[in-house]
């Protein structure tokens, strides 16, 4: 554009929160009912769940929902020797209500030992396993207001590798599905504990919304009934409600700028106009996702910090987790229908969870039962089979109705030199260099990888599967659209970017609340635990905000 | 709003090429279902990309969105010129006569040539990967693995993109997707049934659907 950018200035606010998705919507919804005025700077657009629907192409196929390729690319490579080519590692919906827009919503909490994996498995060569500056249960009584906040299906105490609860969850365990029950049948008869996957769903009406309809179209469609759970539906509107949140979608944050003390003065973001605003406020909240958090702080350069903002500890962008997500896949005779309800409506094991030595490897992750691949018509593929052909119509008509995927969440280690960092040639639509993803796995990844695919396949087994086909993971591809660790949080300033509180060592008015200060990825679904520590960090803010107002002035 | 985008040849070569990718049997195939008509609208413009999700007619792409589909059509387009050449080169060298006047299995058999052709290089079809909940980026296909994604899209997806006629591709694997887009969006679709025995009697007070 020729026309010479305006600069306009808002009003100050109290806290500007960068992102309205998960962990954003979280934080939003917590300061605002304490009465701190919120401005929410949201990249993408506000959609309204009349705009969603039941379209398998537009949703997964043309990116409808999805960040689109052409506009939004990353690159990944494999190590620095590699050359870095486009793609679209670990996308996430952009808009608000970021991931859980379309997502099914799998809401495990992570085990106690998730907090201390570096104390529990020692040191790991090649790895920078690290304890969490936090324990389970100071995140305990967050799990449980978020699970009660969105209504969480479930039911407590029946996994058996849980931590402590201080209660139950508000909603009873979705209707089992076919697919579910193939899953808890083979666990049985192994002997494995298995449990209802939690869901962000209503399995009943809850708090003024009814039960959830159980479309085919969940996983990776958005929600036109409203009555799945997700940071749009929920977050947003209690935050909407208390009149202290100015969200403003197509807001995209390019910069942090600084004042004379070394704090963070404003935000800079231009609208869907390209015009740019400088919004200024007493703090700054990062919650754009660990991708886009970590590109953001390193978009935003200055004398102070010319490696990027609070990257002193040149740790910004580093040990960056991602998990990875595939599956041992089974046929049957009889039906599974495992489409229906979307695909995900599940059942899971922490059988193969915790470190156990005699594996010869370190930690596990959680294994569940989904549908192969989407998993409807266009996208579901049997591993395995041709593409085209008579042959492949048959596959189709065969097994699309009696296949499954016992799939886990690979529980990938951390590494120094797996990390976000800014593409040299590459930009976005809006000309700012993208988001460059260099990751190689850890044997440790591979190793664990093959474990937990064949205890999948045990699995299939003993639950009466007459074919499976094992796809093992040879590498980590951001197919989960799970992100952790590039801002890690800890102790000690020089080996972690944020303290306890997911405050920055080195700038004071700055937070991030998404998946970036995680210091282990975990082998669980992030979610949950990233709006626990989003409201307890938020609950934090007001504290340290009420002991402000209170001392005396000196 | 235009919705046709190929000359006569070129489409005749393309629905016979489909047809070999999901062929007739005692089922309908990619020519029953009107895969190729799904495919004319998409390589017409912007005018198909998103149907609305009620089911009410198309969406209207704007800026940046419309700019990056256009520029996605515009090399489909060339990808589908150069490959529907090539499938009557390859044709014309192997028996003397274009790709339409070929019986099935030399269609099957040139079809082959160009995957076999492809080099290790070439990124394969998503469905040729394991699809463990990968996004596509389906503009970098080469033309057979385009053609073969574009024909199972024509096949499954919802017949308001001009293909899966009479919900044929559902039928045909027995997916029981919904009367029309309008009923998922109001909320009346539901899977319930398909779930385990007696799982959606337990639950009927809470769903109309039921
Ligand atoms: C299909 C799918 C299924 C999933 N299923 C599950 C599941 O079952 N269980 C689970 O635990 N997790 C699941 N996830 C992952 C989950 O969605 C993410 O973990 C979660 O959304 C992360 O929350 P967040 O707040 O960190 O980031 P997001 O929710 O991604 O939100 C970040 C927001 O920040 C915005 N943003 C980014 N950069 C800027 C900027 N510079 N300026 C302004 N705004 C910006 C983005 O547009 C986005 O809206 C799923 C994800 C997908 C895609």
């Amino acid at each position: 554009m020729a026309s010479e950018r305006r600069m306009s200035k808002p009003a100050r606010t109290d806290a500007v929160i960068i992102g309205a998705g998960a962990s954003g919507a979280a934080a939003a919804k917590v300061l605002c009912e304490a009465g701190v005025k919120v401005v929410a700077l949201e990249k993408g657009p506000w959609r309204r769940k009349e705009s969603f629907g039941g379209d398998e192409l537009a949703n997964i196929n043309r990116y409808s929902l999805w960040p689109d390729p052409l506009l939004n690319p990353r690159t990944w490579r494999r190590d620095t020797s590699d050359e870095a080519r486009v793609d679209l590692f670990c996308p996430v919906p952009q808009m608000v209500g970021g991931g859980t827009v379309h997502w099914q919503g799998w809401l495990p909490r992570f085990t106690p030992d998730d907090f201390r994996m570096r104390t529990v498995a020692g040191d790991l060569p090649g790895a920078t396993l690290a304890d969490w500056p936090i324990t389970y249960d100071e995140l305990e009584p967050y799990y449980l207001k978020v699970e009660w906040a969105f209504g969480v299906s479930g039911q407590a105490g029946a996994n058996r590798f849980e931590g402590p609860r201080s209660g139950g969850y508000p909603c009873p365990p979705m209707p089992m599905s076919r697919y579910a029950q193939k899953f808890h049948q083979g666990c049985a008869a192994l002997g494995w504990n298995a449990f209802p996957t939690p869901q962000a769903a209503l399995s009943r009406p809850f708090n003024g919304r009814r039960a959830t309809v159980v479309s085919a179209f969940a996983q990776q469609h958005g929600d036109p009934t409203g009555t799945r759970s997700s940071a749009l539906n929920v977050f947003v509107p209690d935050a909407v409600a208390t009149g202290n949140y100015d969200l403003r979608p197509d807001s995209y944050v390019r910069e942090l700028v600084l004042d004379g003390q070394g704090n963070i003065r404003a935000a800079v973001y231009e609208d869907a106009q390209g015009e740019t605003f400088e919004q200024e406020a007493d703090i700054f909240i990062l919650a754009c996702g660990a991708v886009e958090t970590a590109r953001l702080l390193l978009l935003s350069r200055s004398g102070r910090f010319p490696n990027g903002l609070a990257n002193g500890s040149d740790l910004v962008g580093r040990n960056a987790t991602f998990h990875e997500y595939s599956a041992a896949v089974g046929t049957y005779d009889d039906p599974v229908y495992a489409w229906a309800g979307g695909g995900y409506v599940s059942a899971s094991t922490f059988q193969h969870y915790g470190h156990d030595e005699s594996r010869g490897f370190v930690s596990g992750s959680h294994v569940a039962v989904a549908g192969v691949g989407i998993p409807l018509p266009i996208n579901w593929h049997l591993p395995g089979a041709p593409s085209w052909g008579a042959e492949a119509k048959k596959i189709d008509r065969d097994y699309f109705s009696h296949s499954l995927a016992v799939a886990m969440v690979l529980h990938d280690m951390p590494q120094h030199d797996n990390r976000v960092d800014l593409d040299d040639e590459v930009v976005d639509a809006w000309g700012l260099p993208v988001a460059r993803v260099t990751l190689k796995p850890h044997r440790n990844d591979l190793d664990q990888g093959r474990y937990l695919i064949d205890r999948g396949a045990d699995i299939l087994q003993a639950s009466g599967a007459k074919g499976i086909t094992k796809v093992y993971a040879d590498r980590v591809t951001g197919n989960c659209s799970h992100q952790h660790g590039t801002a890690r949080m800890g102790k000690d300033p020089d080996a972690s970017v944020l303290d306890r509180w997911c405050r920055a060592h080195e700038v004071a008015n700055l937070y991030a609340v998404d998946g970036s200060p995680f210091p282990t990825g975990t082998g669980a679904n992030p979610t949950l635990t990233i709006m626990a520590n989003a409201w307890r960090v938020a609950d934090r803010i007001i504290a340290e905000r009420g002991r402000a107002r209170t001392a005396p002035e000196r | 709003m235009p919705d046709t985008f190929f000359d006569a040849h070129q489409r005749a070569t393309v629905e016979a090429a489909m047809a070999r990718i999901i062929p007739t049997d005692d089922t309908p195939g990619a020519r029953e279902a009107g895969c190729i008509d799904f495919l004319e609208r998409y390589l017409s413009g912007l005018g198909y990309i998103f149907a609305k999700p009620d089911g009410s007619g198309f969406e209207t792409l704007e800026g940046r969105s419309a700019e990056a589909w256009m520029r996605r059509v515009t090399i489909m387009r060339q990808t589908y010129r150069s490959g529907i050449e090539e499938l009557d080169a390859r044709a014309r060298a192997m028996d003397g006569v274009d790709f339409i006047a070929l019986p099935p299995e030399r269609q099957d058999a040139v079809l082959r040539a160009i995957e076999t052709s492809g080099g290790d290089d070439a990124p394969s079809a998503p469905a040729d990967q394991p699809a463990l909940q990968q996004t596509s980026t389906e503009v970098e296909l080469p033309f057979l693995p385009l053609l073969v994604t574009h024909t199972r899209q024509g096949f499954y997806a919802d017949p308001i993109y001009g293909g899966n006629r009479n919900q044929a591709g559902w039928k045909t694997i027995g997916f029981p997707g919904p009367a029309s887009l309008a009923e998922v969006h109001a909320g009346r679709y539901t899977t319930l049934p398909y779930f385990a025995d007696g799982e959606a009697e337990k639950v009927k007070e809470f769903h109309d659907g039921l």
